[in-house]
């Protein structure tokens, strides 16, 4: 039973990381609350059950086509919409309310408000210390993993990934060393958009896939963000792990509405305690 | 377009379906009724520096409260809905001291909070609030021996409280009271070190604000007969947000004019909802983008602060 | 009888950093009491500790008997400490006569229960308002936008806000930065005046040494956030330590 609890929360927490450190980057780096995050793993998750469900692509490459076209909306948005408004919280939340409705909207007039049901790549269960594990959630957590390895490599070791921590860090330096903000920006973006299309890419298969399948995902990934500190990666990491887990023992013995509640009301207690989140640096 | 001139568009729209006889405007007006009361509680927290995300919260806790003081308790309407609305009060006097200590982005994503746990408890306490399935068999509203059967009744009951609303918020933004949400507004450090109490007027202004939305629940729930949780999301938080951009956010006029051109929206687009939802998003990124200065003048001053 | 305003072995850390250290001196009614120290002494620390903008780490502020380590700003101000700011603070859309209307609200408005039960006091804010415009200097100025007024007279104002709380004890934060010279010694009148004819006991703190030594009855002088000197002003300046502090600086003693 507790192997089963800590098996499910484990696969659960995978996917949150990821939706979290979307979340988290845009936040740090550019200030913004972006509640569109959602929308951008309905996207992938779209593209999949087009590409893979209707047209038979391999599944990976349907999940990695995922990926990029959420980037790449991304960025586009950024360079849009959302460049103007860097510093100024509220505008940036409220445009990005507006995206995410309307890529809700868009795709709902594409496809329909009906739920869909992509065709499964993976079947069949193995067993972990007595826990029953699915094959298809084990390949989505491989993939997980495999993602957020690159990622750390890309943030520590690449130009790039630096001149974003620098950036998060302190913009006004960062700038005066000659990190272009306006790249960081995109690639924020663009990074969130892939790791949000790439998670909702490999979990379409899974459950369903629906016009506003990225509520839910952005919900968790919101209060994953603010438990582990808005802006910080370690933060979303350690987020992700705790409420996937509390989340598994509490579906088993309450519900999942009841998880719910109780994310959110560790949400509360966050923000009123310690707004800055287990491991986040002091917003002054 | 001076004040009164618009004073006397609004009055004469107000008393146009009279002139069209059909219940289905009946409805939307009625609609719009409602909301303008809670567009305008949204407005007074725009009007002392925060975003408020949790009013949906509150209408929910006026609408759940005041049915179920009727249904199970057999409390008169007219009583259950005063005391739904003081729930809602209550609520955010208990809520405010904590929550209103904290500012900027971090205010809106606590009301945020707030406002999800709320909405699912009314989905997870089957028992108590119906679940998403919905409450019905609602009882209709009667005061002092008259029931309210027909929409036209419940049309004139939202006019009313919104006519009290609108007075009472006009009142508000040119006392006293209303210079000393400007000030807080504009320069807290200066206001509070000529002795105002910052902390205990947002409360007051929250708990007011909790109260009016109460009371649009209350008679949103016995207009309609039936409740579900998802009326009370952040669905309509959006709208609420929508209302007031659009509207303008600075004057008491604006969410009035926001409602009225918002609300009808749904319904005008019954046929194609998801269109609804794309000029909606239409609407709110043209605004950000070339208006920006209705919504958020008020409230930019503030995002440093959290 | 009790001083005014004590502070007792008073400490403000900023996370490793100790801002105010072990800080102690008394404030008798109707004097004007002034704190100095070289740049980065931890004098606005000190004076922000005692106006509410930060709760004490250590220590305690008593004013008139009554412990107040540790009350917010607005709390401080309706024990009847009033304060001006270095970087002026004016109400700056309105003008100048709202901004002084604004500043009495601590006595019919400040909390919404004060608010909905004040009686007849309200009244007298009107007189008030023009007699502190007068003493001021700004009664010219009245039906102007704060805002556009000239940088001293912007000043003026501030002061006359600050008296709209009828303060006991006013705290000023560099009340001579950025004024010229004849604005400087309308100010030291101005600061003298509001002890000797209303009785309000000054707390400044400064950098303009002719100001200080010429206007103020004690001097505290701060170093490194640590007290140097207490006392008079002739004591002071002759005082071997305070010297060594201004070593470097381009100071004159006047």
């Amino acid at each position: 039973m507790i192997e089963q609890i800590f098996v499910n929360g484990v696969l659960a927490s995978l996917i949150y990381v990821i939706m979290a450190l979307g979340f988290t980057l845009i936040f740090g780096i550019m200030r913004i609350v972006n509640f569109a995050h959602g929308e951008f793993y309905m996207i992938g998750a779209v593209i999949v059950l087009f590409f893979f469900g209707t047209l038979g692509w391999p599944f990976f490459i349907a999940v990695a086509a995922g990926g990029m076209v959420s980037a790449i909306l991304g960025v586009v948005v950024e360079r849009v919409l959302f460049r103007p408004l860097v510093g100024d919280e509220l505008s940036g939340m409220i445009m990005s309310l507006a995206v995410g409705i309307i890529l809700q909207s868009v795709v709902l007039i594409a496809i329909g408000p009906a739920e869909q049901s992509a065709a499964r790549p993976f079947t069949g269960t193995w067993h972990l210390f007595g826990a029953v594990v699915p094959w298809d959630r084990t390949v989505v957590a491989l993939c997980a993993l495999a993602t957020l390895a690159v990622f750390y490599l890309f943030l520590k070791f690449s130009r790039l990934g630096l001149a974003m921590q620098a950036v998060a860090q302190d913009p006004q330096t960062a700038s005066l060393m000659g990190i272009e903000s306006g790249v960081v920006y995109a690639a924020a973006f663009g990074i969130a958009g892939l790791l949000a299309g790439l998670a909702g890419g490999l979990m379409a298969p899974i459950y369903t896939v629906g016009p506003y399948m990225g509520e839910l995902p952005m919900l968790k990934a919101f209060v994953v963000v603010i438990l582990g500190g808005l802006g910080s990666i370690p933060g979303a990491v350690m987020g992700g792990l705790l409420i996937g887990l509390s989340e598994s023992v509490l579906t088993t013995f309450l519900d999942s509405t009841a998880a719910l509640i109780a994310s959110f009301v560790i949400v509360l207690l966050v923000v009123v305690t310690r707004p800055t989140g287990l491991m986040g640096k002091s917003v002054r | 377009m001076k004040p009164v001139h618009v004073f006397l568009v609004v009055a004469a729209l107000a008393l146009l379906p009279w002139g069209l006889q059909s219940e289905y405007v009946f409805h939307i007006v009625t609609m719009i009724a409602i909301m303008v009361p809670m567009a305008l509680s949204m407005n007074l927290m725009l009007k002392i520096g925060q975003l408020s995300l949790a009013q949906p919260a509150f209408m929910g806790i006026g609408a759940y409260g005041s049915v179920l003081l009727t249904m199970r308790l057999g409390v008169p309407p007219v009583l259950a809905l005063c005391l739904g609305a003081v729930f809602s009060a209550l609520t955010a006097v208990i809520v405010g001291p904590v929550f209103l200590r904290i500012k900027g982005v971090y205010f809106v994503l606590l009301t945020y909070a707030f406002g999800q746990i709320v909405n699912l408890v009314f989905q997870e306490w089957t028992s108590l609030f119906g679940g998403n399935g919905g409450l019905y068999g609602i009882p209709k509203f009667s005061i002092f021996g008259l029931r309210l059967a027909a929409v036209q009744q419940y049309y004139v009951f939202g006019l009313l409280f919104t006519a009290f609303t609108y007075a009472a918020m006009r009142a508000i933004e040119r006392s006293d009271i209303g210079a000393l949400f400007q000030s807080l507004n504009e320069n807290e450090m200066l206001s509070r070190s000529i002795g105002s109490n910052a902390l205990a007027w947002r409360i007051a202004a929250f708990t007011f604000s909790a109260f009016i939305a109460g009371i649009s629940g209350a008679i949103y729930a016995f207009y309609l007969g039936f409740l579900s949780p998802d009326a009370f999301g952040f669905r309509l938080s959006v709208d609420l947000i929508v209302i007031n951009a659009i509207g303008g956010a600075t004057s008491v006029l604006g969410p009035l004019l926001g409602s009225i051109l918002v609300v009808p929206l749904p319904e005008v687009l019954r046929d194609a909802r998801q269109y609804q939802l794309l000029i909606y998003g239409l609407c709110l990124m043209i605004f950000l983008i070339f208006m920006r200065k209705g919504l958020v003048s008020l409230i930019q001053h503030h995002l440093r602060t959290a | 009888m009790g001083s005014l305003l004590e502070v007792q072995g008073l400490f403000r850390r900023f996370g490793g950093l100790i801002a105010v250290a072990d800080v102690s001196f008394a404030v008798e009614k109707g004097q004007i009491f002034g704190i100095i120290g070289p740049n980065g002494a931890g004098k606005t620390t000190l004076f922000n500790v005692i106006a509410g903008h930060y709760r004490p780490s250590a220590g305690t502020v008593t004013f008139d008997g009554r412990d107040i380590s540790g009350h917010s700003s607005d709390g401080v101000a309706r024990q009847g400490i009033a304060r001006t700011f270095q970087a002026v603070q004016v109400f700056g859309k309105h003008t100048a006569a709202e901004n002084l209307r604004r500043g009495g609200v601590i006595r019919h408005g400040h909390n919404p229960f004060a608010y909905f039960t004040r009686d007849a006091r309200i009244r007298e804010g009107g007189a008030d308002l023009n007699e502190v415009a007068r003493f001021v200097g700004v009664s010219d100025c009245l039906g102007s936008t704060a805002g556009s007024l000239a940088y001293g007279l912007q000043k003026l104002l501030g002061i006359g806000m600050a008296m709209m709380v009828s303060p006991k004890l006013l705290l000023m934060d560099e009340p001579a930065a950025g004024l010229n010279p004849s604005e400087k010694k309308a100010a030291a009148v101005l600061i003298r005046r509001l002890r000797d004819e209303l009785g309000i006991t000054i707390l400044l703190v400064e950098h303009d040494m002719p100001l200080v030594m010429g206007i103020c009855d004690r001097i505290l002088v701060i170093n490194r956030g640590k007290q140097i000197a207490l006392g008079a002003p002739a004591e002071v300046k002759a005082d071997k330590a305070v010297i060594e502090a201004y070593l470097g600086e381009d100071y004159e003693f006047a």
